[in-house]
């Protein structure tokens, strides 16, 4: 962190809560927005040593901050997590629950904690991903995974610390990077119950999630808020952040408004239902006959190619789940439903960040790591240092990006670096020219003479060297004057106050789904929920009593679940499209199979006859 | 800009008619003196035939009426819709031919009869000419609502 400076205690915490956000949660929300204490107290600490069991270092209740900074017995390889308490242990097993289903009647401002899924996930995708799902949840059986028992187990632990005091409070931490100033707000949630609870991709002990703003400084010290940057899940770069003036981005006041999705925290611009994709790349052969597969379906034979085609870098077999974001529930901040506590703050930053390097929740050893808990704000996984600690300016994309005050400076000085090189390029061109035509005048007195015949094949490569070599600095000198053109544009625009699009940056934009989408009937649902299993048995059938006509039989099931499919996805005219493409191709190869030479005479006929027809209407004319 | 689809109903029709005359061809050439009915009820039929060419050729007239008669109707409908309705017909006739196309694929994977193969032929054109960009640009043309106009908007926005 070279290029950064720390802020002190008192003027981060008023910059925090200037700008702190307002998130909206979904309601059937268990876990909000905790101090991370009351969590580690609670929590026993424990370590994993490759190729053996592991070990609990502190037991519940013994735990706390300070102790969690020393990281006890660290070894090569070691996995150090936090547990939380096992709810059988606990007396006091449901109340919270009781509490709030009670308060969900007396209290009309809270939420009901029922969660109501929409239109059914896989009613949103095809075969091939729904197989996958099944194949991810039968996967789960056999990693690792968070057992059943600590979901209660979150949610007890967490009902007992907001029976003791109903706290939202978000942990704090502002640093300078770059001309910016990055208030960097750490969200952290007792527990990830995306998957029992929402039947998203994964549970984990412990989350943390983050929403950065980024602000500038004028000369006179007045700050000025200019981007935001919402975490979710593992997304990084521009796409990640939005322009403060924004109109898509939701404020109040001085309040950034974020929505948070049920379960998996993820935090997100716009309220809505979001499929998110876990992807997997596909093996190079397969990713490459997939390619070719599409080309030639899109490109040679250009269907559709307008509204499906994508050329990707690399292929990917994702698995879909939905991120509900609805903010129908609880609402949290500034005038809301709650207010926020103080928050913890992270200036300067205390030694339970830098030191513990561990897992903040239960270590399952997930081949895939979406079942095991986070690390702290600081760390990865792997305890290397995390980017958005160390670059949370380049975290977001806006290391590319000048603040407004630097705007016009930045230009200036890229003037004149250009208008520098301009003339070097000019006094260059100016002597190559020069030489150029001396050249040109030799090569021409040294012409068609026997004697010189050498000398003039010198002459003439010399000449095609120094042409090109002129050539390439005249573009040079051409981009320049363009591109110094451009800046002085692009100054006058700034100054008059004009910005560039407030989405120019975003390339992939993380949307909701449409409502039409959301929209399903329940045979759509009902038919995506037993698709997979009915699709099993007809094999399984087919292949018991229809051995005899397997491949005629297998033929029509497929082309009939294709076309049930395609009804449901309303895709129907682009599957009768496919499917007669192909049914074209095959039965242009049984024609010419039986018929060969009758068509390659035919074609040739045809061609004879369509040229003959050109020609006759050209003379005709 | 109708034209198309109108030469695209009468090329349908066509195919109709072909259709419907290779049916008739193929019971017309059945040697009926062959067949006889075993059945002594006025309202039964009860056929027999001890020649074996005569039992194929009574066998393919009946397949190809049961493969063809419901993709012929679609045909004619899909036909009678351009020719009349400009635009209307494209889905009915895209799954006539795709009926057709899979029901000679099945006859010619089983008895490879010579009908299958002008059946192919002709599909295969008019396939070609459903999907041009000339035909689709005219039958998928609609008006767009101000709801399909406007770009995804977030739910609740």
């Amino acid at each position: 962190m070279a290029n950064e400076e720390s802020v002190d205690a008192g003027t981060a915490e008023a910059l925090l809560r200037r700008f702190e956000p307002v998130i909206r949660f979904t309601k059937g929300e268990w876990f909000y927005p905790m101090d991370c204490e009351p969590y580690v107290d609670a929590c026993s600490f424990w370590v994993s040593r490759p190729g053996e069991d592991a070990v609990c270092v502190v037991p519940y209740g013994e735990l706390s901050l300070e102790r969690l900074a020393q990281q006890p017995e660290d070894t090569t390889g070691a996995v150090h997590y936090l547990k939380i308490p096992n709810p059988k242990e606990d007396g006091d097993r449901g109340r919270w629950t009781r509490r709030r289903a009670k308060r969900s009647h007396t209290n009309p401002d809270w939420p009901k904690e029922t969660f109501q899924a929409g239109r059914g996930r896989l009613a949103r995708v095809g075969y091939l991903s729904r197989l996958a799902d099944a194949l991810f949840s039968l996967a789960l059986l056999a990693r690792g995974r968070v057992p059943g028992g600590d979901v209660e187990g979150g949610r007890v632990l967490y009902g007992r610390f907001m029976e003791k005091k109903e706290r939202f409070t978000y942990h704090g931490n502002v640093v300078k990077q770059d001309g910016w100033i990055v208030l960097r707000y750490w969200l952290f949630y007792a527990f990830n119950d995306w998957r029992s609870n929402v039947f998203g991709a994964n549970d984990h002990e412990a989350d943390w999630e983050k929403i950065f703003v980024y602000l500038s400084e004028s000369e006179s010290g007045e700050v000025r808020p200019e981007w935001v940057a919402y975490a979710a899940h593992e997304e990084t770069g521009d796409d990640l952040r939005r322009r403060w003036d924004d109109s898509e981005l939701e404020k109040i006041g001085e309040h950034p408004v974020a929505y948070v999705c049920a379960g998996s925290h993820a935090t997100r611009y716009f309220r809505g239902e979001y499929l998110t994709e876990l992807a997997f790349p596909l093996p190079r052969a397969l990713s490459a006959i997939r390619r070719i597969a599409r080309r030639f379906w899109y490109v040679t034979l250009r269907q559709y190619a307008d509204e499906d085609y994508r050329e990707k870098p690399y292929e990917q077999f994702t698995i879909p789940f939905v991120d509900y974001g609805r903010g129908d529930g609880l609402s949290v901040g500034p005038g809301q439903d709650m207010e926020w506590d103080p928050p913890r703050l992270m200036n300067p930053v205390p030694s339970w960040i830098w030191g513990y390097r561990g897992l903040w929740g239960l270590y399952t050893r997930d081949p895939f790591e979406g079942e095991d808990a986070p690390a702290g704000p600081m760390y990865n996984r792997d305890k290397t240092i995390s980017r958005e600690w160390f670059d949370p300016v380049g975290w977001a994309g806006l290391d590319k990006v000048s603040t407004r005050a630097e705007e016009l400076e930045v230009i200036n000085g890229r003037q004149a670096e250009i208008e520098e090189r301009r003339d070097l390029l000019r006094s260059e061109l100016q002597e190559k020219s020069s030489r150029l035509k001396a050249l040109g005048m030799d090569a021409e007195a040294t012409r068609d003479q026997s004697h010189l015949s050498k000398l003039h094949e010198k002459q003439t490569r010399h000449i095609e060297e120094l042409s090109r070599e002129v050539e390439s600095l005249r573009a040079q000198l051409s981009d320049d004057e363009v591109l110094a053109e451009s800046l002085k544009d692009h100054a006058e625009g700034l100054r008059e106050g004009e910005r560039p699009p407030a989405s120019a940056h975003i390339m992939h934009a993380a949307r909701p789904v449409s409502e039409a989408e959301t929209r399903a009937g329940k045979v759509a649902q009902l038919w995506a929920s037993i698709s997979i299993a009915v699709v099993l048995v007809t094999l399984i059938l087919i292949i018991a009593y229809q051995r005899q006509h397997l491949l005629g039989v297998l033929v029509f099931a497929i082309a009939m679940f294709a076309f049930i499919e395609a009804g449901f996805r309303r895709r129907l005219t682009r599957f009768i499209v496919s499917l007669n493409v192909a049914l074209a191709i095959v039965g242009a190869l049984v024609v010419l199979e039986h018929y060969f030479w009758g068509v390659i005479i035919l074609a040739v006929l045809a061609v004879g006859l369509y040229i003959l027809w050109e020609n006759l209407r050209e003379l005709g004319r | 800009m109708y034209r198309q689809a109108r030469l695209l109903g009468v090329l349908l029709l066509l195919q109709v008619i072909a259709m419907v005359g290779i049916g008739v061809w193929l019971f017309a050439s059945i040697d009926w003196d062959a067949v006889v009915n075993l059945s002594n009820e006025p309202n039964k039929v009860r056929l027999q035939t001890t020649d074996k060419s005569t039992l194929k050729q009574f066998v393919q007239a009946i397949l190809f009426t049961i493969y063809f008669f419901g993709p012929v109707v679609l045909l004619l409908l899909a036909g009678l819709g351009f020719v009349l309705l400009r635009r209307r017909g494209w889905m009915l006739a895209s799954v006539a031919q795709a009926l057709i196309m899979l029901a000679c694929l099945f006859f010619y994977g089983a008895s490879r009869p010579w009908f299958a193969y002008p059946i192919i032929a002709y599909s295969i054109l008019m396939i070609l000419l459903l999907n041009s960009r000339s035909v689709r640009a005219v039958v998928h043309r609609r008006r767009l609502t101000p709801a399909d106009a406007r770009p995804e908007i977030a739910r609740g926005e």
